[in-house]
């Protein structure tokens, strides 16, 4: 077995713990909270008899360990639900039927995850490109007027909230300039073009809001970097300052820029509600505060362990490219 | 999870001002005059509707409407409907899929409709009286839950029945004697069934197309529009044309538009700084649930062009103060009264944005005749509270030194139940002698503690908003004893139990002559109003923009908002 499957084996076994772990914590959360999710599911003027008839419905009257062993058996095996008329299968991984509208939890991530992960990527690509040369450039000018401009400039874009950049942009752009159509998310697989053009905006804005973070800790590891013996070593043989800068001094700089994008990458696949709802982009934070808010259980624990494996996801590849990184680092 | 902090609302709030000066500024040289109420409506074109809520549970049996509602209106026909006009026409119930409003026996417990002729779904084939009938038996169904309760507790054997997919009998209280006609059997009398008919269950569902939970997907259609899209659960909605639609059997639907296009799941500040700059499509767009805001208002009357762009409407409403007189000292009538007198209307109008979007209320009924309206103004607080009569009222009733009450309302700003109310309250109060200490709670929270029997506060704020436009829907709920619900939400907040009461509920329920009926339901509201177990505040007044190319807004009563069915963007 090679190096990199061995990491990658022991990574899946853990990533499947931490996984089955969060499930079960989202279930005892939902069972301690107060809220009835089959009230909810009927609206407020159903009298207690519809109530107690759409709980039987949805499998609420079973005991919570039967109904999380449920959740198991479909995550393994698949389920079948009425769908009144007939039956439907879910084939696994099931994660269920939302309560609010009978839909698979499963297809509805489906419907989402495009979504999200047009933004996040995107977005990351852009608030690298952004916060590393920033950085890099503020760690060469180090001390001059042009690092303090750029550090100024880009702890503004990370003073401000995300709908506040948003809105100002969509001013801008669309309202003043014109340039850019009011942000409406088209899928990639429809018209690549326009997706694009009606990302940008929330790209945008994703990428000031975030950038900031990655100057700072990019000029502050690009510094201690340049000021480490080898560099010095480096420059003394007269390597140019050119390969010094790109190929040791950001090489060495880059470890903690991407342990800060893969936490940042996972949370925002869950955590981009802000952006989300002001641009409306049909994606999975919206979904999950919609469904925290209606109880809909099933929902939220998909989205849970789908937010949950993508931190996981970052994490591992993460560590791999520290490894590329920085050679002294040993995958275990 | 950083991004989660700050609540959507909170930012459609601070977004506001910044969106609409925005709007006014991509407006400002372009536009010479107002152009959305020129021109004659023509056929042809895309509508865009821009909402906040997608169109989930597009399923007649789990839409919860009024009147039909508006995007559901366009593929879902009804035996009656709400008369497309504006103002108070437009609260007027009319013949859709029937000929007629329909016809009661006797003491109103039987109603019987015709169809038209010539009605057909979207493929073509012919809708009969049996597809009304099972369109309602579905909505029985646990599995499509949601929407309104009323025929569960109107018709006979209601009660019982679960649906078709249990139940494979049907229910015996509906008859279809033949394709064409239907007879519902109610186990009371109810003069209200024609509205009660305009709701979304009563829309036709033909059994072999049925797909259970998975019906709203591609409901059949029996309105001008079909369903060529239903993405994301709702949040983006492509209508087309229905052919098979005769302008000639449906006189309440122009159907201008050749497509509609409903995109959801927008921010609120957003929608309206769209529908105000109005830039490419969104010149043709329309929004079915988001209204201005105070803020965005009041930067909109300053500009000529987007001004023209605002419609307004009134929709029966009332938002209004509710006491529960088993929690002392609200048992107490003269204290009941005292806090009547000294509410002050005018600082309740400011906090929820002026004269503009709301109008003082003394009366529970909302100020429309459709529901019986009668003015009257049984504790005259004049325009900004009578402390001396509060006083001298809470003197007798043994608080010569005042009193200090809590009153609960909802945390949310913004809100009609929200804070800026409970403050604007606690000020007047105090005028009085009247401390108020505030309990603000959660959306979520406020709702089950004021809605529970055991649970409900002595004090709160409150709002009620019918189904259709009559005195029933409206006092019923709030005041008739055998509504009060002991183990589920309850809304008879005074839990008032009185025999008379009762007895006058049932006896206007009979009458099928609905002007009658609201004058009765007008002098019952006068009769309840006297013995103070509310506080009337305000009547909302809804303010919405609509897009530079849009022609023939119709705003009725019934809705208080604009038509989609109407409208004409060519």
């Amino acid at each position: 077995m090679t190096l990199l499957t061995r990491f990658a084996l022991r990574r899946l076994l853990a990533a499947l713990l931490v996984l089955l772990v969060l499930s079960i914590a989202v279930y005892a959360l939902f069972y301690v909270l107060p809220g009835d999710p089959a009230r909810l599911a009927c609206g407020p003027k159903c009298t207690a008899d519809q109530v107690a008839q759409v709980r039987t419905q949805l499998g609420l009257d079973d005991p919570a360990l039967a109904q999380y062993a449920h959740f198991l058996h479909g995550l393994f095996a698949g389920t079948d639900i009425s769908t009144g008329v007939g039956t439907e299968h879910c084939g696994a991984p099931c994660l269920g039927f939302s309560y609010q509208n009978g839909e698979q939890v499963t297809s509805l991530l489906a419907q989402r995850l495009p979504a999200t992960a047009s933004l996040s990527l995107g977005a990351m690509a852009l608030w690298l490109v952004i916060g590393v040369g920033t950085g890099v450039l503020s760690a060469l000018r180090h001390g001059g007027i042009t690092e303090r401009l750029l550090t100024a400039v880009t702890l503004a874009g990370n003073a401000v909230p995300v709908f506040i950049i948003g809105i100002l942009l969509m001013l801008l752009f669309v309202s003043v300039l014109g340039w850019l159509p009011f942000p409406s998310y088209v899928p990639l697989t429809e018209d690549p073009e326009q997706w694009a053009w009606n990302l940008v905006l929330p790209w945008l804005s994703l990428a000031i809001l975030e950038s900031a973070k990655y100057a700072r800790l990019t000029r502050s590891s690009m510094l201690d970097t340049l000021s480490e013996d080898h560099v010095r070593t480096f420059r003394a043989y007269g390597v140019r300052e050119r390969s010094v800068i790109g190929r040791h001094a950001l090489r060495g700089a880059l470890p903690p820029v991407i342990a800060l994008t893969a936490l940042d990458l996972g949370t925002m696949f869950g955590g981009a509600v802000l952006t989300e709802s002001l641009f409306g982009i049909p994606g999975l934070g919206k979904s999950l505060v919609d469904s925290v808010r209606t109880e809909d259980l099933p929902v939220v624990v998909g989205l849970v362990l789908v937010t949950g494996f993508f931190v996981v996801l970052a994490n591992a590849v993460a560590d791999v490219l520290y490894a590329v990184a920085d050679r002294r680092v040993v995958l275990a | 999870m950083s991004h989660l902090s700050v609540t959507p609302r909170r930012l459609a709030a601070a977004a506001v001002v910044l969106a609409i000066t925005g709007g006014a500024a991509a407006c400002g040289p372009e536009d010479s005059g107002a152009k959305a109420a020129g021109g004659k409506p023509a056929k042809g074109g895309t509508l865009y509707v821009l909402n906040q809520s997608p169109q989930e549970d597009f399923d007649p049996a789990r839409l919860y409407t009024s009147g039909g509602g508006n995007v559901p209106g366009l593929v879902f026909r009804t035996l009656t409907t709400r008369n497309r006009e504006n103002g108070a026409d437009g609260s007027k119930v009319v013949p859709d899929l029937a000929t007629d409003t329909g016809t009661p026996n006797k003491d109103a417990t039987v109603w019987t409709y015709h169809l038209k002729d010539g009605l057909k779904y979207e493929d073509g084939s012919a809708i009969t009286t049996a597809d009304i009938k099972y369109g309602i038996e579905r909505s029985f169904a646990a599995e499509l839950s949601g929407g309104a309760p009323y025929l569960r507790d109107w018709l006979t054997g209601g009660k019982e029945y679960q649906g078709p997919y249990k139940d494979k009998g049907g229910l015996a209280s509906i008859e279809t004697p033949d394709a064409k006609t239907i007879v519902f059997h109610l186990n009371k009398p109810e003069g209200d069934f024609p509205l009660l008919a305009t709701q979304t269950s009563f829309a036709p569902v033909p059994k072999a197309k049925d797909t259970g939970t998975k019906y709203e997907n591609h409901p059949v259609s029996s309105g001008p529009y079909k369903v060529v899209a239903n993405e994301n659960d709702g949040e983006h909605l492509v209508l087309e044309r229905n052919t098979h639609w005769d302008a000639k059997t449906d006189e309440e639907r122009k159907a201008y538009p050749d497509r509609i296009d409903v995109r959801s799941g927008l921010d609120a500040a957003v929608i309206n700084q769209r529908l105000s700059s109005g830039s490419g499509k969104d010149a043709a767009a329309v929004t079915t649930d988001t209204n201005l805001t105070a803020a965005e208002l009041a930067k909109i009357t300053g500009d000529k062009e987007l001004a023209g762009r605002v419609g307004t409407g009134h929709f029966g409403y009332t938002d209004y103060i509710s006491f529960n007189p088993k929690v002392k000292p609200f048992d107490d009538p003269k204290v009941r009264q005292a806090i009547s007198y000294a509410v002050d209307r005018s600082t309740v109008v400011n906090a929820l944005g002026g004269s503009s979007l709301a109008e003082p209320a003394t009366t529970f009924l909302p100020a429309q005749e459709s529901f019986g309206y009668t003015p009257y103004d049984a504790f005259p607080a004049g325009k900004s509270g009578d402390a001396a009569k509060a006083k001298e009222l809470l003197k007798e009733a043994g608080y010569p030194k005042g009193l200090t009450v809590t009153l609960t309302h909802d945390s949310s700003g913004g809100d009609e139940q929200g804070p800026e109310v409970a403050t604007a309250l606690q000020d007047a109060l105090k005028k009085a002698g009247i401390t108020v200490k505030l309990e603000g709670l959660e959306s979520s929270a406020y709702s089950e503690k004021i809605h529970g029997v055991k649970t409900e506060p002595g004090f709160f704020l409150a709002g009620w908003g019918a189904d259709w436009p009559s005195g029933g829907p409206f006092l019923a709920p709030i005041f008739d004893g055998r509504q009060i619900v002991q183990d589920g939400y309850n809304f008879n907040n005074a839990q008032l139990d009185d025999p008379a009461v009762n007895k006058e509920i049932d006896e206007i329920n009979k009458l099928t002559d609905l002007k009658a009926a609201a004058v009765r339901w007008g002098a019952l509201d006068k009769k309840i109003g006297e013995q103070a177990l509310t506080v009337p505040l305000v009547h909302p007044v809804y303010k919405r923009l609509y897009g530079k190319d849009v022609k023939n807004v119709v705003i009725s009563d019934w809705t208080g908002v604009l038509d989609v069915a109407q409208v004409s963007v060519k």
